[in-house]
């Protein structure tokens, strides 16, 4: 899971939902930038990361009797957040493009281990970003469940639709695409390491 | 996937050594996979690697790229700012518009009838017998055309607010409703009419519904549907095939209507044919020799004389009333003074509660006697042991329904108690939603929005209004024995705070303004409260620069999963 936040939310929460609005700003402020950024990781454009940004709070406002103080309130949050993404995008059929495809019908080459380990190094963090603007919706919506929120792999197959078993695979062909959007993709195809 | 046997010299596959990296393998897989990567450097060369990307994909997405928006930040101050402007404007029209619908047409309505000796008749005579048939009928229903507009235009700007933040979706609004509203008249099934007089010709047939507002119409040709007339004269000499609903100061209607009359007019004549059944709210009421009622009369009325046909029933309520003519079925009134003359034919049973007995003429053909009831007539200060009884018990169905709203929606309640300490948007919000709503309501029922909106519409508002009297009273609770978010508790400071507003409402004289009060104040927090359930706001500010993740910033080393040692 991803750094909790500074206060223990309990309070706010519990003022939150008898519709303290300053236990609401409070929450917002606590937490709208995560989500944000979690939207903006998420969602093609930056307009639609602020919209969903604004309309998981307004769910959220919906939700919070729903919330069960005995689980961690971060990863609930990011609960929501992914399932109205996956939702939205899911709406716009975004995601049938080239993801359509059954996710275990297509065999994955293995890579190069030292090639890998040599784009990974020469690689920044703002060429992975967009790279990642690069990727099918669905293969962006998993690796930003996973290493984003650190959401479980039973959360993330809930949020996907998919099986759990699936997950994993979900995970291991985003990471391909992903390097192929790196540019890499026809030399780390090439090699095995069989 | 490739072999996976850790215990020879194949390579563990690369789905095996991610879920490894993951921690999603079990144990003993896990263990088979640390022994293989201690002998294999490939295997372990990729597992590293694995494990590196990990760590880059969640640098990458955590790392602060961009600013926090700014309209995501200032939003709520936005529209904090923006709401501030709008109660005032909104408390400003609510407060001129019920200062001129007092000073404009209540008060010379109530001078007009003291002189006339009905000092104590009440708002609803008033605005029944009087209000909407004089000459200031057209510019009273401007009025409530713009508050039923403006009123049904926030609504949907509250419907659809999250749609309209960019300008781009503004245009297409506004440009949708221009071409709506060019393209509404051609594609309508209703004809609207409108000047000073109009008249449809005898020779002209309207093959659908015919809408009318002016100051005379003249119906002499045929109309294939309903009639709307909003008018200060309407004469009906021709044929509807559907209904008449009329609001004029003067109708006749001399033709023949197969449908149904509804009527809320200062005066009506009936001398023709009607198929169906008349309603009537009106000061006077004719139907004469000629005239036909196929089906039933109801009517509410300061003066009633029938000297037609009525295929069945009446229903009346009325000031002084003269029957001579024929009643098909039972005769059912209430009034000051009733009399049968001769002539007249009643085929069903007769009743009359009034101040004085009916005078009956000797050869009048009733099918059995009349029965007679005195009306008991009461004032504040005679207020028999019933009265209070009955105070009592629907005090204790307020509770009830209480417990009730409480029950079925708590945190709703809570709020809603919470926000009636804002006195000044609760009293502000409950003029605008006491007299606007109605209004709104009523507009809709008579034109293109619908009755079923405005049905529904009035019925959530008495909803609100009977819901009013709880909401202060457990505000009132709460002052007195003190705040609690537990539900018995809640429900003891309501039934105390409902009590206590019974009371006081009971009083003579300032009991009347005291409910008023009452339901100016709760109607306005619970309006209040389901305003604030559907702003899409949340936060008072939140700084428009960057910002970490959750809390504390991510460690540049943090990594999800990561290696597990061997």
């Amino acid at each position: 899971m991803s750094a909790p936040g500074k206060t223990d939310p309990t309070d706010l929460i519990v003022r939150a939902r008898t519709g303290d609005a300053d236990a609401w700003g409070d929450l917002y402020r606590e937490y709208a930038p995560a989500i944000f950024r979690f939207c903006r990781r998420a969602m093609p454009t930056r307009e639609d990361a602020e919209d969903a940004t604004m309309e998981i709070f307004m769910k959220l406002r919906d939700k919070l009797g729903q919330y069960d103080e005995g689980r961690s309130f971060t990863a609930w949050l990011y609960k929501v957040a992914a399932n109205h993404c996956w939702d939205l995008l899911r709406r716009r059929k975004l995601r049938q493009d080239k993801e359509t495809e059954d996710v275990t019908e297509v065999p994955l080459e293995t890579p190069d281990a030292n090639q890998l380990e040599r784009l990974i190094e020469e690689r920044t963090s703002e060429e992975v970003r967009k790279a990642l603007d690069k990727l099918g919706v669905r293969a962006r919506m998993a690796l930003v469940m996973r290493y984003y929120s650190d959401m479980s792999y039973d959360e993330i197959a809930d949020a996907l639709g998919v099986r759990r078993a699936f997950v994993g695979v979900v995970l291991l062909r985003a990471r391909h695409e992903l390097r192929q959007a790196l540019g890499e993709n026809t030399v780390l195809a090439a090699g095995g390491i069989r | 996937m490739n072999q996976t046997d850790p215990t020879t010299n194949r390579h563990v596959d690369e789905m095996t050594l991610l879920l490894y990296v993951e921690r999603q393998l079990d144990r003993e897989r896990a263990q088979e996979v640390s022994l293989h990567t201690q002998t294999c450097t490939k295997c372990l060369t990729m597992l590293r690697a694995l494990d590196r990307e990990s760590r880059l994909l969640t640098r990458a997405m955590f790392e602060e790229d961009e600013p926090f928006p700014a309209r995501l930040a200032q939003f709520r101050v936005a529209a904090q700012r923006s709401m501030q402007w709008i109660w005032g404007v909104v408390f400003g029209l609510a407060v001129l518009g019920v200062y001129a619908l007092y000073t404009g047409y209540i008060e010379p309505w109530e001078r007009q009838l003291d002189q006339a000796g009905f000092g104590s008749t009440n708002l609803l005579s008033l605005l029944v017998f009087q209000g909407a048939f004089w000459k200031g009928w057209q510019s009273m229903f401007t009025l409530f055309e713009f508050i039923a507009l403006a009123a049904l235009a926030g609504f949907a700007l509250f419907a659809f607010r999250k749609y309209i933040r960019r300008g781009s979706a503004l245009a297409v609004m506004f440009a949708s409703l221009g071409l709506a509203l060019s393209l509404a008249s051609p594609a309508s099934a209703t004809e609207f009419r409108k000047g000073d007089t109009v008249t449809v010709n005898k020779d002209e047939v309207i093959k659908s519904d015919f809408f009318f507002s002016g100051q005379h119409l003249r119906l002499e040709g045929t109309v294939d549907g309903d009639v709307y007339a909003f008018g200060q004269q309407v004469d009906v000499p021709g044929h509807i095939t559907g209904d008449l609903i009329c609001f004029a100061q003067s109708a006749r209607v001399s033709g023949q209507v197969d449908g149904n009359i509804r009527s809320f007019t200062n005066n009506i004549t009936i001398n023709g044919t009607v198929g169906r059944n008349v309603t009537a709210f009106n000061e006077v009421f004719n139907q004469d020799t000629s005239g036909t009622i196929g089906h039933s009369l109801t009517v509410f009325t300061q003066t009633l004389t029938l000297d037609g046909k009525v295929g069945r029933d009446l229903l009346g309520f009325f000031q002084q009333a003269t029957l001579s003519g024929t009643i098909g079925g039972s005769l059912k009134t209430k009034g000051d003074s009733l009399t049968i003359a001769s002539g007249a034919v009643i085929d069903g049973k007769a009743e009359f509660e009034g101040q004085k007995p009916a005078i009956v003429a000797s050869d009048a053909k009733l099918a059995s006697p009349l029965q007679y009831k005195q009306a008991e007539r009461r004032s504040h200060m005679d207020r028999g042991a019933g009265y209070y009884i009955w105070r009592v018990i629907w005090t204790g169905t307020f509770v009830l329904f209480g417990i009730v709203l409480f029950a079925l929606m708590p945190r709703f309640s809570q709020e809603t108690v919470e926000l009636g300490e804002h006195y000044g948007a609760s009293f502000g919000l409950g003029v605008l939603v006491l007299f606007g709503i109605p209004i709104a309501a009523f507009i809709a029922c008579f034109t293109i929005i619908g009755l079923f909106v405005g049905l529904s519409t009035l019925f959530l508002w008495l909803v609100v209004l009977l819901a009013a009297e709880v909401v202060v009273g457990t505000i009132i609770g709460q002052w007195m024995l003190g705040r609690t978010l537990e539900f018995w508790p809640l429900v003891l400071r309501m039934a105390v705070g409902v009590a206590l507003v019974r009371v006081i409402t009971s009083i003579p004289f300032i009991g009347g303004w005291a409910g008023f009060v009452v339901v100016l104040w709760g109607m306005g927090a619970i309006s209040l409260a389901l305003y604030r359930r559907l702003q899409p706001v949340i936060a008072p500010s939140v700084p428009s620069m960057p910002v970490g993740p959750i809390g504390t910033p991510l460690p540049a080393n943090t990594t999800i999963g990561g290696m597990q040692s061997a």
